[in-house]
């Protein structure tokens, strides 16, 4: 998925190569076909593209207001007592590796209020938990 | 970098406090990453400035928009939108941006959220300093990388002066005396065997005193090739 976007004006006129100033465009033409090939991680999103096309093909709005990609995705550690999210398994991981006994995968709110009930609650204590004191 | 520094609220607040809504108008570039001016600090500000008239007892709201770099007037006046009943703009740009949303904006109030400060560098993450005043003359190739004009406190083009002590500068603060970086730099690269250039009188005239700059390119806008 490319961030930059044309129009069905875009004829191709490299106006928008010639112009860019971070070198961010280029085009190859193979085949009979001239591709138009953009590097999000080039672009300083200037606009110089946009404002020199004397086509308006380029719809910089894609530019500026770019879907979100996914960068990685991992497992969650939920609170033992309520199941918030807490942190990721990896997050745990390096906890444990720096701290003996990392700790116990317990909410702010869990650790500080209900902590005799949550070791209760470890121990096989089966009874319906209680609400938070708060 | 630009680097600029949040007015106190209670400054703002004087400045907005004439209408009813406002936009508040975040860029996306220099000002967000120095963690002032971007799209968290200009949600945070509205949020700020909705309670506080709030307490007032005024009716006020706010819009808030963020645009890549508010310093580029046609993007601005093609990709921001302002509802027909915004009273005014309140930027949380540079000066540079705020100029440019007030030119394409002519009929609204475009009021500073910001005092720009300086052109400067992080250091570690959450610091900027200064080391740039934009002089027009760049003499770093002579002072080893390191600018007597923006970290020097007397702008010295031959010094160190006599208030340097210990590396630090005599002015108040913990501030680093850029002749003796100058100084250490230059031992570092070659031992200071080199003997130090007597840098002549500038000419300031590059700088601010020849009244506001410009800079034009028409030969780097290449046409359309067709």
């Amino acid at each position: 998925m490319s961030f930059f976007k044309v129009n069905f004006n875009c004829n191709g006129c490299l106006a928008c190569v010639h112009n860019c100033p971070s070198s961010a465009l280029t085009f190859k033409d193979k085949d009979n076909r001239r591709t138009l090939l953009h590097n999000m991680s080039l672009c300083a999103r200037c606009g110089n593209c946009w404002r020199v096309c004397p086509q308006d093909a380029i719809q910089f709005e894609g530019i500026l207001d770019g879907q979100w990609q996914e960068v990685t995705s991992m497992d969650l550690v939920a609170c033992k007592i309520c199941g918030e999210p807490l942190y990721t398994v990896n997050y745990q991981d390096t906890l444990n590796q720096k701290i003996k006994n990392g700790g116990e995968a317990l909410c702010p709110l869990h650790r500080k209020t209900l902590s005799l009930e949550a070791w209760a609650h470890f121990a096989g204590d089966t009874t319906p938990q209680r609400r938070a004191k708060t | 970098m630009i680097v600029a520094e949040r007015k106190p609220l209670e400054e703002i607040i004087a400045s907005v406090s004439s209408y009813r809504k406002i936009l508040v108008l975040g860029c996306g570039t220099c000002v967000s990453v120095c963690l002032t001016g971007g799209d968290r600090e200009a949600r945070h500000l509205a949020r700020q400035l909705e309670l506080s008239m709030s307490e007032r007892g005024q009716p006020f709201s706010c819009e808030v928009a963020t645009i890549e770099r508010q310093c580029e007037g046609d993007i601005v006046q093609a990709y921001v939108r302002v509802s027909p009943d915004v009273e005014a703009i309140l930027s949380t740009a540079c000066g540079a941006g705020v100029q440019t949303v007030a030119a394409v904006y002519g009929s609204l109030p475009v009021i500073p959220a910001l005092n720009t400060t300086f052109l400067g560098a992080s250091d570690e993450p959450g610091t900027w300093e200064e080391r740039c005043v934009g002089c027009g003359d760049c003499v770093l190739a002579w002072t080893a990388g390191i600018c007597p004009v923006a970290r020097c406190s007397k702008q010295l083009f031959n010094g160190p002066c006599g208030g340097s002590s210990g590396g630090k500068c005599e002015i108040e603060g913990d501030v680093d005396c850029a002749w003796h970086l100058i100084l250490q730099r230059l031992t570092e690269i070659d031992g200071l065997k080199g003997s130090l250039p007597m840098i002549p009188p500038r000419d300031w005239s590059k700088e601010r005193a020849g009244g506001p700059r410009m800079m034009r390119k028409p030969d780097k806008v290449y046409a359309a090739s067709f």
